[in-house]
Parts: structure tokens; C-alpha cells; sequence
């Protein structure tokens, strides 16, 4: 699948910034260099590995309420938004949409440019193009504050009918409290390498999901899912969630079960062999779906779903296959499974990668209402308490 | 019979091309001219025996498709293919229908191209020519779930009414758990193709050899113009292997004696084989004796042929599936090591997997629509606080 890719906020570009050095390290593409980031800011931010400076628009750097940014204020982001857009879309007429499947916005929901420019600039590409929009949105952590709860709730609220799509991400899972973090210190360097490590981690999810290697006939699986097939998947709209889990192979198996099936009785074990591989590819997926999604949610509210296994295909049983669909069946509840096998040839891992489509069952969106509401009230206690002085 | 065979779709297409594998291993010639076609670009990069040039891509200017197959939707399945039929009836002028006797169209119906593309590529041929048009259809097996399900269910009804004859193929009865999916799929394809050329090849021999019982494209024709369902039946042997009466030949001695026993055990071994075949795992499951008409190909060194094993089998098929309208013939294959029998049930009324098929397409039509229905409103209530408290930013 080809998506140009738009980064808002600094959050969302930093979020673009490590796709594309997903991108740079692997033979999979998604954009073809068709990317951009939008930010507000009277400075031209710097750390970006991978965009151009030319790739790069600032807007609002003559606005006298501009400083480093918005700070945080995302009705002050979608009004410089609105008044600088034809700055953005001469950057967006470098992009040759003609050619690409749809369009990717990054940004991250608790920052003010994110939230409202980006829900500003996904309002007006469904307007300027005849393609899906997605959205890649990042939710801010609980220890980002009421703020930033309040931009992200109050976002979501405009971007998720606006859009095609919007794949969300727990910043508390990835990077808060509840991520694995590798023994990383709570000093400022300790939480940017979290961050970094967290965008790494998103990116490689995105471009696992979404882009698809070379034509190589032997890297064509027997049930290769294409784009139609992820566009198909995400249509009903609303969020979505990705998981994703991977086992190591163990690098004697193949050896060992030679040997075994030469043994007396070879038989019965190599038929046990293949069981434990099912169950092991059933594991796998309910790993991807218990523990490792990008938005925790209730797996049962989702509408579609699509998984992909990957891995050497000599390893890819098909029963393995088969439960990894009837276990997805069953836990979701919809018929509307698609799964494919993407083999790679001379891979150490089997992987398993799970989109789930629309779900309406997410914990977490709940309390970030919540945590929104409260802020509101207190700020609008807090100005009226200021008026009344 | 000489046949032009399409696929349709990515089932279809591998399909296809086990055929015409079966074929130039065993030295038949009956796909006079094959295609593929596809909505997936990276599809149809699979196949090892469909030459490139017969090979064709659809939809790849159409938005929902690009190349990148129709997701398994078969509404937009046949929404690309229908849109792009004058580029199919271009690729089948080519097709010398003087030289077919009839069209094969090949397809997967739990998909998206194949089950919606499939009869749309069926009625351009319908109007183009005067030949009968079959379809060889691989039903969704039911691990596969409710999507490939409905599909395959909505997709049959447009295959049945369209073709001459529809050929089923069950998935489900020839899953084959303790392989790769590359294997499982590529078994299940020789299967198939073994079982459709030995029956349809039949009377296509490139020497002039005449058989006693000769089989040919006119009876096979007769016994597929039922325009219902059909299933086929499938047992082969090794021609030196010795039917029951073994010790028998060692026992008589004398030539004449020894002549009429050998012909005895090769009547047998017909007779025996022809029936290992009608209770073969068939390609679709299914009652004999619903099966309006039955044809049985006998294929293998004409030595090996019997016209009183050919008769006797006729005799008890005719027993077994309840019908007058049987044809047994033989096709000669002078250098085949192998004695094979093909059986064609055709228009088979009771057929359980479609029953089970539907009943599960008929459950997932119900919760595809029950979702859809409360969708709008479920992501409105996730997106919108409790009391409505927060206004959109935009």
C-alpha cells in the first residue's frame, strides 16, 4: 500500500520521522518519499533524522500569539491552521496523489498543534482528495495532565467521523507506566529514549501492517493479503487498534524433527510436532491481542479484523492458520475476518500482526473523557473565580 | 473433449495451473487455451504454467482495486470485473472456438474476484459463443468462517443459473491438516486437477488409437447438459498390480483357460475400480443417488480394457445411483502405467455441505447486518463523553 504521509505537531512528526527510518533500514516502503510535516512554530524545529528541510512547513511564525508553539492551545491551532492552509497546500501539491492508495496524519492528540490543526488538516484533505484519509493518532499518557486529556478527547471527537480511520495509540501503554520500559531512568534522557523507542516501535507496526515488500515470487504467500484487503478491513471507520507478538524459533527445530521422523514411531511425533506449532501460532495471536495492543480495548467490539502471519514458510502450518482465523472468529465475534500468510523466506521469527477495525469498547477513551470533563470545569471555575476579582 | 480453460481469481488460477501440469506429465492435451485473470497484480506472478501473455490483470485503473485485489468483497468483485469486460471479451477473442468443443471457468467462490468476477466472466462468454460453459467451483471450507461463507453462498446461486454445468469443490472434505499452507493448497490443487483432465481429456488422444468403448466429447457434453451441480469421483491403480483372483492365473495352465481367466480379473479389476471410484471421497460430497446422470471414464493402456468389466460397472452404477443415464467408455493412454477411473455425477440434488454453507451464510448475513446497523451510533457513543460535556475542536 502506498499512503503519503503528513506529520502535525511535533509529536506527529517525530511519528513520520521514524517510519521513514523504517523505512530507510528495510526493504518495505509505504510513502515513496511522499511525506510532510506540518508544524506551528516562529522556529523551524530541528531532530528530524529522516525529512528534508524542504519537506518540513512552519506555519503561524508570524502569529503574534506564536512562540515555540501553541502552548498547548488547540483552539489557537486550528484558527492559524485554517488562515495559513494555502501554505500547507502548496506542500501538498508536491505530493503526486495520483499515484498513492490514500493519505496517513500522524499527530499526537494531547499537544495543541496536533489536535487541532490536525483535525483541521483532515477535514480539508477529505474535501481536496477522493481517497482515504487515515489517521494515526498518538493519546496522550495520564501523566500528561488534564490538558492535554481535554485536547485529545475534545479531537477525537471531530477527527474520528472525518476520517476513513484513526489508529490509535496508548501513550501510557508505550511509554508511561504501563510500557515495558528497559530499565530506563526517569531523567530527561531516560524519558526522550522512551519516547524514541516508543515511536520506533509504532512505526515498525505501521509499516508491518500497511506496506508489503517486492514482487518476489517467493515472498508470495498462498493467501497474500493486499491493500484492498486493509481498505476493506478499516472502511466501517471509527478506531482502530494493532497488535502484534513474535516468537523466536528455536534454531535446531528443523534438524531435530528430521531426526525424529526417522525414528520408529516418527510419525506420531511429527504429528504431536505440528500440534504444538498450532497451538503455538494460537498463542501467538492471543498474545497480539491481550497484551500488545496499540489501544487497549474490549477485543469484542470490534467489527473487522485482519491478521497476517509471517514468518519461513516451511513454518507456517496450516493449521496453524486455520486456528489463528477461528480463534479471531471466536474472540471477536464478527465474521468479517481476512488473514493472510506473508512468507519470508529465512526468517528466525513467526510473527503475527492484528488489525482490529472499529472498536467501540475502549476503557481508556473513557477515562480520558473523564480526566477532560474534570479539566474543563476546573478551568472554567478557575475563570470565572478570575473575573469575579 | 478440447477445452479453452479461464480462471478467475487466485484459486482459480492455481487451479488452472495444476490442470495443465497434469496434462503435460501424463501427455493429455485438453486445455486448448488457458487463461488467468485477476485483480491482484501480485497473484499473478504465482502461476508456473499459464504462459505471461495469458495472464490478465483487472481493475487496475478502477480506484478500488489498483491492482490490489477487491479484498475479498464480492460486490466490488464484480463491480471491477463488469467494468473492465470489454478488456476480458478482447482477451477471449483469441480464443479459437472452432478448436474447443467447450469453455471451463475456474474459480474459488469464497473470495472476491472469483465469486463476484466469475459470473460476470461467465456471461461474456455465454454471449460471445455457442459452446457450453462450465464452471469448476471451490466451495470455502467452513474453518475458513462466515465472510468466505456468505460469499460463496450468494456467489453459487450466480454460478448454477449461468453455467451449463457447475463442477463443486469442497474444501472442507479434502483439507489436509499436517502441512504448510503453501502444501495444503498445492495437494489440494493436483487432486482436483487429476480428477477434472482424466475425466474431460477423454477421446483426445493424439495417436489414432480406436477404443472399443471410446469415449468422447459429444457424450461428455450429454451428460453435463443438466445445468445443475456435478461431482466427480476418482480411483487409479497400477497396471501391473493383480486384482483379487492373483493365484488363479498360476493355477490354470492351459492357454485358453488362461486367456478367459485373465479377461475374468480384468473385468474385475474395471468393475472393482469404477465402483473404488464412485465411493471415492468425491470432489463435493454428495448422495450417488441423487445424480440425474452418471459418466465413467476409464483411462490407461487399452490392454488393460475389458468390455465385459466395462459393462458389469454400468450394471452396478446403474443399481447404485438409481438412473438409466450412464455412460462407461475408456479412453486409451498406450503408455500409461496407470488404470484410472473418473466419474462424473452430474446434477447431484443432495449435496449436505451447500445445505451447511448456507445455513452459515444465512448467520453471517444476520450479523454483518446487525453491526453495520448499530455502527454509526456505537462509534458516536466511544467518541462522545457521558453527558455530552466536550464540544468537537473543529
Amino acid at each position: 500500500m502506498k499512503l503519503a504521509l503528513v506529520g502535525v505537531g511535533g509529536a506527529g512528526s517525530r511519528v513520520v520521522d521514524a517510519i521513514r527510518g523504517v523505512e530507510a533500514d528495510g526493504d518495505r516502503q509505504l510513502c515513496y518519499g511522499n511525506l510532510l510535516t506540518v508544524d506551528i512554530s516562529r522556529t523551524i524545529g530541528d531532530g528530524f533524522d529522516h525529512v528534508p528541510r524542504e519537506q518540513r512547513v512552519t506555519i503561524g511564525d508570524t502569529h503574534r500569539e506564536v512562540d515555540d508553539g501553541v502552548g498547548g492551545d488547540q483552539d489557537l491551532a486550528v484558527e492559524i491552521a485554517r488562515d495559513d492552509f494555502p501554505e500547507i497546500q502548496r506542500a501538498l501539491d508536491s505530493i503526486t496523489m495520483g499515484k498513492l492508495d490514500g493519505v496517513l496524519v500522524a499527530a499526537g492528540l494531547g499537544g495543541g498543534t496536533g489536535s487541532g490543526a490536525g483535525a483541521v488538516l483532515v477535514e480539508r484533505l477529505q474535501e481536496l482528495y477522493d481517497k482515504p484519509v487515515y489517521v494515526l493518532g498518538v493519546l496522550p499518557g495520564t501523566d500528561d495532565g488534564g490538558r492535554a486529556a481535554l485536547n485529545a478527547a475534545r479531537s477525537i471527537r471531530s477527527i474520528v467521523p472525518a476520517a476513513d480511520s484513526t489508529l490509535l495509540f496508548d501513550n501510557d501503554r508505550w511509554v508511561g507506566a504501563g510500557a515495558e520500559s528497559g530499565g530506563g531512568t526517569d531523567d530527561g534522557q531516560g524519558v526522550e529514549d522512551r519516547y524514541r523507542r516508543a515511536n520506533r516501535e509504532l512505526a515498525d507496526r505501521v509499516v508491518t501492517l500497511f506496506a508489503r515488500g517486492g514482487l518476489d515470487p517467493a515472498s508470495i504467500g498462498a493467501n497474500t493479503l493486499d491493500s484492498s484487503d486493509v481498505v476493506r478491513t478499516l472502511s466501517p471507520g471509527g478506531v482502530a487498534s494493532v497488535g502484534y507478538a513474535e516468537i523466536e524459533l528455536e534454531d535446531d527445530g528443523g534438524i531435530l524433527s528430521w531426526l525424529r521422523s526417522l525414528l520408529p514411531g516418527g510419525r506420531d511425533a511429527g504429528a504431536s510436532e505440528e500440534r504444538t506449532d498450532a497451538g503455538k501460532i494460537q498463542s501467538l495471536v492471543r498474545q497480539a491481542l491481550n497484551s500488545q495492543l496499540t489501544l487497549p480495548c474490549e477485543v469484542s467490539s470490534a467489527e473487522r479484523v485482519l491478521v497476517v502471519l509471517s514468518g519461513p514458510p516451511e513454518k507456517l502450518s496450516r493449521r496453524g492458520f486455520e486456528s489463528a482465523r477461528q480463534l479471531l472468529e471466536a474472540e471477536t465475534g464478527t465474521v468479517e475476518v481476512l488473514a493472510g500468510d506473508d512468507p519470508r523466506p529465512g526468517s528466525s521469527t513467526v510473527a503475527a500482526v492484528v488489525l482490529l477495525s472499529n472498536v467501540t469498547e475502549v476503557p481508556r477513551i473513557d477515562s480520558m473523557q473523564r480526566r477532560a470533563v474534570d479539566h474543563e470545569r476546573a478551568d472554567a471555575r478557575l475563570q470565572a473565580a478570575e473575573e469575579s476579582e | 473433449m478440447k477445452l479453452a480453460t479461464i480462471g478467475v481469481g487466485n484459486a482459480g488460477s492455481k487451479v488452472v495451473d495444476r490442470m495443465v501440469e497434469f496434462e503435460s506429465e501424463t501427455n493429455r492435451n485438453l486445455c486448448r487455451h488457458v487463461h488467468a485473470i485477476n485483480t491482484a497484480r501480485t497473484d499473478l506472478a504465482k502461476p508456473e504454467y499459464i504462459p505471461e501473455e495469458q495472464r490478465v490483470l483487472v481493475g487496475d485503473t478502477n480506484q478500488k482495486s489498483k491492482g490490489h485485489g477487491v479484498g475479498g468483497d464480492v460486490e466490488i468483485g464484480a463491480e471491477v470485473m463488469s467494468a473492465d469486460v470489454d478488456e476480458i471479451r478482447r482477451a477471449f477473442d483469441d480464443i479459437e472456438i472452432h478448436n474447443v468443443d467447450a469453455i471451463l471457468v475456474a474459480a474459488g467462490l469464497g473470495g472476491g474476484t472469483g465469486s463476484g468476477g466469475g459470473p460476470v466472466v461467465i456471461d461474456a462468454l455465454q454471449d460471445m459463443y455457442d459452446e457450453p460453459v462450465y464452471a469448476l467451483g471451490i466451495l470455502p471450507g467452513e474453518y475458513e468462517g462466515g465472510r468466505p461463507a456468505l460469499n460463496a453462498a450468494r456467489s453459487l446461486q450466480s454460478f448454477v443459473n449461468k453455467v451449463d454445468n457447475f463442477i463443486g469443490f469442497d474444501n472442507d472434505a479434502w483439507r489436509a491438516r499436517e502441512q504448510t499452507i503453501e502444501e495444503g493448497y498445492e495437494k489440494m490443487n493436483r487432486e482436483l486437477a487429476a480428477r477434472i483432465v482424466t475425466l474431460l481429456a477423454a477421446g483426445e488422444t493424439d495417436d489414432s488409437e480406436v477404443a472399443e468403448n471410446a469415449m468422447d466429447s459429444s457424450d461428455i457434453i450429454r451428460t453435463l447438459a443438466t445445468d445443475g451441480v456435478s461431482s466427480i469421483g476418482y480411483a487409479a491403480t497400477a497396471v501391473d498390480a493383480q486384482p483379487e483372483g492373483l493365484l488363479d492365473r498360476w493355477g490354470g495352465g492351459g492357454g485358453a483357460d488362461e486367456q478367459s481367466l485373465n479377461d475374468a480379473s480384468q473385468a474385475t479389476k474395471i468393475k472393482s475400480l469404477v465402483r473404488r471410484a464412485t465411493n471415492s471421497r468425491l470432489t463435493l460430497p454428495c448422495e450417488v443417488s441423487s445424480a440425474e446422470r452418471v459418466l465413467v471414464v476409464v483411462s490407461g493402456p487399452p490392454s488393460e480394457f475389458s468390455r465385459k468389466g466395462i459393462e458389469s460397472a454400468r450394471q452396478w452404477l446403474e443399481q447404485e445411483a438409481g438412473t438409466v443415464e450412464i455412460l462407461v467408455g475408456d479412453d486409451p493412454r498406450e503408455s500409461s502405467s496407470r488404470l484410472a477411473a473418473a466419474v462424473l455425477l452430474s446434477n447431484v440434488s443432495d449435496a449436505p455441505r451447500i445445505e451447511t454453507l448456507q445455513n452459515q451464510a444465512v448467520d453471517a448475513q444476520e450479523q454483518i447486518a446487525e453491526q453495520e446497523a448499530a455502527r454509526e451510533q456505537k462509534i458516536n457513543d466511544l467518541i462522545t463523553d457521558e453527558n455530552d460535556d466536550l464540544d468537537p475542536v473543529v
